[in-house]
């Protein structure tokens, strides 16, 4: 086996089909047309837009983004055309046979809930990928994705919204992130991804000010993949359903990585940024790398990290 | 491309061409008085650009060791293209660890590259003379349009070039070849009139004739422009230099406040805006 284009790459997250096992992630790939120019999206699994709100939303003033070692700390604020113009506006101008994945965000369940239900038989949306990275307004600005009694009352919510495949992006701001997987798989979630951004800081010692407008950020990039990774093996070990790694993929082998320790499917984000047609590479190389190894489908991969106790 | 006329207005955006993303091989890597540098690339598959589009370039070039650290790839003006065989040149100034690693490149390695990016600067009215004022680095966001405006004739083509010392004025030579009317003004006083750039913009805006002003530099320096202008009432156009990740409209990062509140992303919506329009309080 040695013929890349002979490997079965489909892989099915949570009900999405997918043609192969790469995703662009949510808030790093626009709504999908800005990147033709630089590559056919139709060589990727798909993409998951950016994470729409009831309304409009502008975002922070600036500084939005530092660089960090191998990082990029963000704090954009979920800067988004609002649900109505994406399915309006948005959505006809991708390319037929992309598949695309909504993302919501919201402040309040119910709105999460509400969004669901407008983007919930819209022809091109495969699935709808929660955000539950977002404070939550009624308890005081801690993250649906940090408490998992709040978690598991917005996956409900949901999930009685759609019936679309449902994927929640967890935070890993936690300490147990395989029991907010747990969580998502009790309330009926299809998939889960992970991991959104880590909650960082950076400071400039000149102005004695933090170098984001907003104080703190979401780090992303090369930076957290090896913690990603850690979560992401954890979460795959606790639940049944699938898991779609993220976190500082650069190249076709990070993306092997999070395979093997479990992921169904991964998300390519912050290199996007650095070369926009990094995602169509990363789908090709992942192919290759099985046919190297004899592995006759992506599926054989997931999971399959040896020499681990247990 | 870069001869085709544009509507007068704030920016250009039709014509554009359609962006490349490639690796170009670097042809030179030269001094450039101070801790400015001149790199040359050949950009495979180069369009064409417009006065005041730009490109993203990785930070130092790639192959041998793999390198995630400096992460981002850096915006930085088309200076020219000459031959029109995807030869470009870009004139930048080291001034951290992305622009020294970039700095370092050989010939014959090879540099990632997005580009052209972003909207081009409008052509004055036909009654319009052109005042180009430049501090820094932002000099290079100038030297295209002051060629073509040079080239297309007209009420005239002024070009006031500011930096904290002689050494410092990137392009100088280049634009002295060209058939405008140079100034050069430094901190120190090493060339040209002792001061800042903005004190030639005062001189030059004295005269009566209708001007409109091209601006590209250190914040502050922009703003001051802006005042100038607007203090006798002549349109102004600024090419902004806030930091990115992309390049062309998806991190979000280069949002620049505007004064009707909301924000244009420096990428997509720029780096070209009207001066008028820009929240100059806000921006960082």
């Amino acid at each position: 086996m040695s013929d890349a284009a002979a490997v079965d790459t489909r892989v099915d997250l949570g009900g999405i089909a997918l043609r192969n096992p790469v995703l662009a992630a949510s808030g790093t790939f626009g709504y999908g047309s800005e990147f033709e120019p630089f590559l056919d999206l139709r060589r990727l699994g798909g993409f998951v837009a950016k994470s729409l709100t009831l309304e409009p939303r502008a975002g922070n003033p600036p500084p939005r983004i530092a660089e960090t070692p191998s990082g990029l700390l963000n704090a954009i604020s979920l800067e988004n055309v609002g649900v109505e113009a994406f399915i309006h506006q948005k959505l006809p101008a991708i390319p037929d046979g992309v598949t695309v994945i909504a993302s919501v965000f919201e402040t309040e369940i119910d709105r999460y809930a509400e969004v669901c239900k407008r983007l919930t038989g819209v022809a091109r949306v495969a699935g709808i990928e929660i955000n539950a990275s977002c404070p939550h307004v009624k308890s005081g600005g801690i993250e649906f994705g940090q408490d998992p009694k709040l978690l598991a009352q917005l996956v409900r919510g949901a999930r009685r919204a759609t019936g679309l495949p449902l994927v929640i992006k967890l935070s890993p701001n936690v300490t147990d992130i395989a029991a907010m997987a747990r969580v998502c798989e009790g309330e009926g979630a299809n998939a889960v991804s992970l991991v959104n951004a880590l909650q960082a800081l950076e400071v400039d010692i000149e102005t004695r000010r933090p170098v984001l407008s907003n104080v703190l950020g979401g780090l992303s990039g090369p930076a957290i993949r090896p913690l990603a990774l850690r979560m992401v093996w954890q979460a795959a070990r606790a639940v049944s359903i699938p898991v779609c790694g993220i976190g500082g993929i650069e190249g076709p082998a990070d993306a092997v990585k999070f395979l093997l320790c479990g992921a169904t499917a991964v998300q390519v984000g912050t290199s996007n940024y650095l070369d926009p047609g990094v995602a169509g590479q990363i789908a090709d190389g992942i192919a290759a790398y099985a046919a190297r190894h004899g592995v006759a489908r992506l599926t054989d991969l997931v999971g399959a990290l040896e020499g681990v106790p247990g | 491309m870069a001869d085709a006329l544009q509507p007068a207005g704030a920016a250009a955006t039709r014509g554009l061409p359609t962006p490349v993303r490639t690796e170009a091989e670097v042809l030179a890597c030269q001094p450039e008085g101070g801790a400015n540098r001149r790199l040359v690339l050949r950009v495979p598959g180069w369009p064409g650009f417009a006065p005041g589009q730009f490109a993203m370039l990785s930070p130092g070039a790639l192959g041998g060791a793999p390198r995630s650290d400096p992460l981002l790839p850096r915006p930085m003006a088309v200076y020219r293209a000459p031959g029109g065989d995807g030869e470009v040149e870009i004139l930048f100034k080291v001034t951290g660890r992305g622009t020294r690693l970039l700095a370092d490149a050989l010939p014959g390695q090879r540099v990632r590259f997005v580009g052209p990016l972003g909207l081009a600067f409008a052509d004055p009215e036909p009654e319009e003379r052109a005042i180009l004022v430049a501090g820094g680095t932002g000099i290079a966001s100038l030297y295209a349009l002051a060629r073509r405006l040079a080239r297309a004739g007209g009420p005239g083509v002024e070009v006031l070039l500011g930096a904290r010392s002689g050494a410092d004025l990137m392009g100088r030579d280049d634009f002295a070849a060209l058939d405008v009317r140079l100034h050069t003004a430094t901190e120190d006083g090493s060339e040209g009139s002792r001061g800042l750039v903005t004190a030639l913009l005062e001189a030059a805006l004295q005269e009566g004739a209708p001007a409109r002003v091209y601006a590209c530099g250190p914040t502050a320096m922009m703003r001051r422009v802006a005042e100038l202008a607007a203090a006798r009432d002549r349109p102004c156009v600024v090419s902004l230099e806030n930091a990115m990740a992309c390049g062309f409209g998806v991190c979000l990062g280069c949002a620049a406040p505007l004064r009707g509140g909301g924000f244009a992303l420096v990428c997509r919506d720029g780096p070209v805006l009207d001066a008028a329009a820009v929240d100059w309080e806000r921006m960082p």
